[in-house]
């Protein structure tokens, strides 16, 4: 039982990082049709961030988050100003361009960071096991699923309940049409794209006392995340946080069983099988399109 | 008959830089240098087999690397089976084998005891895996980018389980300490000029083959798909299969071009199936031009050989991928065509001048919403 | 004309998400026959067009194509059964000549391999300028088709399906976005293909329907308000009661 029980925690702590990384994809995704390469090396800086934070100012990971935030969703920002707006009219051409920047931000990192691996430091006080429900789990899992919970609830409140959100869907919906009421599509797409940035640097930042933070740490998260959005489809929240529950239990199980690659291998060739399935993902609605 | 003096310059343009290829080792004389030249050869057809896949159909694969690095690792199984290395089990087991405590031959092993097997499979198995994975993406109708996140997950994941194997692969090292290959008596050594001549004679012929394939009906129609492929489908093809049969080919010639790269640089590595490898081909063909072969396999020329010819050491190879991934979003915004498609540009800038008088551009049929048609 | 419907919807109904598009569309064509689907917006003409062509599916029902079940086949097998289509939108290939986009639609043989072979294309060179000369494009044979205005756009789409050479030929708007002018040229088109094709036509402008149907068949909340001619269709009350707010059907 306390096996199941500690299986079900390490698969709750991979979907919890995953989420987080695939909600921005998502959200990039569903907003702006642009398929987000870059979204790996945002993970990847949002580790750095905090081992540079840690290293200069000797700041805590908790209170790193916000600066971490902001870090990475500033360059999100200014890649969708300086670049992604332009290619708006060609998707397949925005993988390309992400894929560029995403080349642009790991060598920058490896170039005025040394390709070295750096650790981060975990707070003391989430390094102990603590006693919940009988079994025994790390504090830590624990805060990264709380953290992750606290977030998708935060990006719900903001895609339902805020002015900036009903932009946002009225732009989804039709860009045109939305421009003629005065909505600044530009501007929203700028902040929609900061904010799936700065969620994945808040990933990244995570990860970072769990794994070592490398220069090329982000490609594995992003195919990961990306399965999670293929699978789970980006018309609804409910699709992404299902997916990424599904995905990230079935990496930890399987993980367990054999190991991880061969893991990552069944994962991979299960989401080519149900794309096959439901091409739309597994939580699409039917609409018509023209 | 703009047209047609249209395709006798481009026929002619393939002509010359086939000549300038082949007449290479009459000036080159130094093997190290020739060994380089034969290297930027092999990215050229590599480059050329993502053109067909991506210029002509629109299928991006970011995962085009798989094809070239089994391809590599089927030509490297077979010289390594004729190998007599110093440590050796029974029955000439590789080396690496022996040093992780394998007894016997695996299974998928035993057939590249045959050049004529081991050139098949070269082909074969890049394109067998292309077809599976084709099979449920081209039939399941997911959209142009979705195929492209397939592929680059479907790259990652094999590339991992080829680390992962160590037994069988080689691991993290590859197969390395290689025989040469011998093929009809000629020995084709990685400085020979006759692995020189091998490579450019093969990226000749699959310039023009290439050529006549996109000036067939088949080509017409993929290209007719990358355009709208849903428009296709109501004139009855079946789409799925037209776009599977060009990623097939793709694979295929993908996988010809690791084979003799195996010769060329004399070992296989899980690196040739990395991320950073599909990311260079990709850029090779944007540079030089998606959807013109010549382009693709002239992109790739041009960028390696540039690089080769600055610098080897490792802070410079960390910098030159920077100005690459520049250089890439510069091309991605401003030609989307590629540098061969300077020529057009122009030409069509000042086509588009002559006829804006009589011009009733339609004006709605350009609009399409963004997002949505991103998700077709 | 055989009274043998080529074409033959039952009880169409089809759902976007629970909206229910079409809701028991009942229809027949003969063969031969040049229908007109009409109706106020949202009445699910273009629905209806693309249920039949396989562009969505029908969530029950069935359609008969001469008499087999075409209910289920995937867009191309429809296709091949000689149903071609029109769409709203102007649909060619914008990156290639008007040249080449008839020979894409001009399908003799749909595999790929039997296309690989097929390097010289001169065999159907004369079927296809004369295509071209019909709907008047013959002088801009090798411009690519994303040069092409609006109406010369919607001309090559027409051509598009004489090349393909269907039985029956779906047309959703053919005259939307075109002068007078322009939309008498393609009734006298359309009105030509008569007999040699069954055509089932979606349109808005009465004048244009008045020039070339014979039976009309009007479409409201996804299902069938009335059918008969154009006389008929006008004095109908039932018909006058959908169109309500739209100033009479002349209107529309």
């Amino acid at each position: 039982m306390n096996a199941i029980a500690s299986q079900i925690s390490v698969g709750l702590s991979i979907a919890s990082i995953l989420l987080l990384i695939a909600l921005g994809l998502a959200i990039i995704y569903g907003t702006m049709g642009v398929i987000n390469l870059a979204h790996g090396d945002f993970v990847m800086l949002g580790a750095y961030s905090v081992w540079f934070l840690q290293k200069q100012f000797g700041m805590n990971l908790i209170t790193t988050l916000p600066f971490v935030f902001l870090i990475v969703g500033g360059v999100g920002w200014l890649a969708e100003r300086l670049l992604i707006r332009h290619l708006y009219q060609r998707p397949l051409d925005t993988i390309l361009a992400t894929w560029g920047i995403g080349v642009i931000l790991q060598q920058a990192i490896r170039l005025f960071a040394g390709a070295e691996l750096r650790y981060v430091k975990m707070p003391q006080f989430l390094i102990n096991p603590v006693h919940i429900f009988g079994y025994e789990d790390s504090a830590y899992r624990i805060f990264i699923f709380a953290l992750a919970i606290a977030l998708l609830v935060a990006t719900y409140l903001l895609i339902y309940r805020t002015e900036f959100g009903l932009r946002m869907r009225a732009i989804t919906q039709n860009r045109d049409v939305s421009r003629c009421f005065g909505i600044n599509a530009g501007r929203i797409y700028a902040l929609t794209f900061a904010y799936g940035a700065g969620l994945a640097g808040i990933a990244g930042a995570l990860v970072s006392p769990l794994k070592s933070v490398a220069p090329d740490m982000g490609t594995s998260y992003v195919v990961d995340a990306f399965l999670v959005v293929v699978l789970g489809g980006v018309q609804s929240l409910l699709g992404t946080v299902a997916s990424s529950y599904v995905i990230g239990q079935a990496d930890g199980v399987l993980a367990s069983l054999s190991d991880d690659t061969i893991a990552k291998a069944v994962v991979f060739l299960g989401v080519v099988v149900l794309i096959r399935l439901f091409p739309q993902g597994l939580f699409a609605m039917r609409v018509r399109r023209s | 008959m703009i047209s047609q003096r249209q395709t006798t310059h481009r026929l002619a343009a393939y002509a010359v830089f086939c000549v300038v290829i082949l007449l290479v080792p009459l000036f080159v004389s130094d093997a190290y240098l020739l060994n380089k030249f034969a290297r930027y050869i092999v990215f050229g057809i590599l480059s050329l087999a993502l053109s067909l896949s991506w210029g002509y159909a629109g299928i991006l694969n970011l995962g085009q690397a798989v094809s070239f690095g089994l391809g590599s690792y089927c030509m490297a199984m077979a010289l390594k089976l004729r190998t007599i290395p110093i440590q050796t089990g029974a029955g000439g087991l590789p080396d690496f084998m022996v040093w992780n405590n394998v007894h016997t031959l695996p299974w998928f092993w035993e057939p590249f005891h045959s050049y004529a097997f081991t050139l098949f499979a070269g082909l074969a198995v890049p394109a067998v895996i292309a077809f599976l994975i084709g099979w449920f993406i081209f039939r399941a109708r997911v959209s142009g980018v979705y195929v492209a996140i397939i592929t680059l997950a479907m790259l990652v994941v094999i590339n991992l389980v080829i680390i992962d194997q160590q037994r069988y692969t080689g691991g993290f090292n590859g197969i390395t300490d290689l025989t040469t290959f011998k093929l009809f008596g000629v020995e084709f050594g990685a400085y020979s000029v006759a692995t020189y001549y091998l490579a450019a004679v093969i990226l000749t012929l699959l310039l023009f083959l290439g050529l006549a394939l996109m000036n067939s009906k088949t080509g017409l129609i993929l290209q007719a798909i990358r355009d709208d492929e849903t428009r296709v489908r109501y004139f009855g093809y079946d789409v799925a299969n037209y776009q599977n049969f060009i990623f097939c080919v793709s694979a295929a010639v993908a996988g010809l071009a690791g084979m003799l790269y195996t010769l060329v640089m004399e070992f296989a590595s899980p690196t040739f199936l990395a991320v950073p490898i599909s990311l260079s081909i990709v850029i090779w063909c944007a540079v030089g031009g998606r959807a013109s072969l010549l382009g693709a396999a002239l992109g790739a020329i041009v960028v390696t050989g540039v690089q080769g010819s600055l610098s080897d050491s490792k802070t410079f190879l960390d910098t030159w991928m920077l100005i690459m991934g520049a250089l890439f979003i510069v091309v991605v915004l401003f030609l989307p065509n590629g540098l061969i498609s300077i020529g057009d540009v122009i030409r069509g800038r000042r086509q588009r001048r002559r006829r804006a008088a009589p011009a009733r551009m339609p004006e709605h049929a350009e609009i399409a919403a963004p997002g949505r048609s991103a998700a077709r | 004309m055989s009274n043998e419907p080529i074409l033959e919807l039952r009880d169409v109904a089809v759902d976007f998400s629970g909206f229910r598009a079409i809701n028991g569309l009942n229809l027949q064509v003969a063969k031969g026959e040049l229908r007109c689907l009409i109706g106020p917006n949202g009445a699910g003409k273009t629905t209806a067009l693309d249920v039949i062509c396989g562009k969505v599916r029908a969530r029950a029902g069935r359609i008969t194509l001469m008499g087999q079940d075409i209910t289920r086949l995937p867009e191309y097998k429809i296709a091949r059964r000689g149903v071609g289509r029109k769409f709203q939108v102007p649909s060619v290939f914008r990156e290639l000549t008007v040249r080449d986009n008839l020979e894409v639609a001009y399908c003799k043989r749909l595999g790929v391999f039997a296309n690989v072979r097929r390097l010289g294309r001169s065999a159907e060179r004369n079927d296809l300028e004369k295509l071209a000369e019909l709907v008047g494009l013959e002088d801009v044979l090798d411009e690519r088709a994303g040069y092409l205005s609006h109406g010369q756009t919607q001309w090559l789409e027409i051509a598009l399906l004489l090349a393909q050479d269907s039985g029956i030929i779906l047309l959703d708007e053919p005259t939307a976005g075109m002068t007078a002018q322009e939309t008498m040229h393609t009734a006298k088109i359309v009105n030509a293909l008569k007999g040699r094709h069954t055509l089932l036509v979606v349109e808005h402008d009465m004048a244009f329907v008045r020039e070339i149907s014979d039976i009309i068949t009007v479409m409201h909340q996804g299902r069938v308000l009335a059918e008969g001619s154009a006389s008929e269709i006008q004095g109908d009350p039932a018909v006058r009661e959908a169109y309500l707010g739209q100033r009479g059907i002349a209107h529309a």
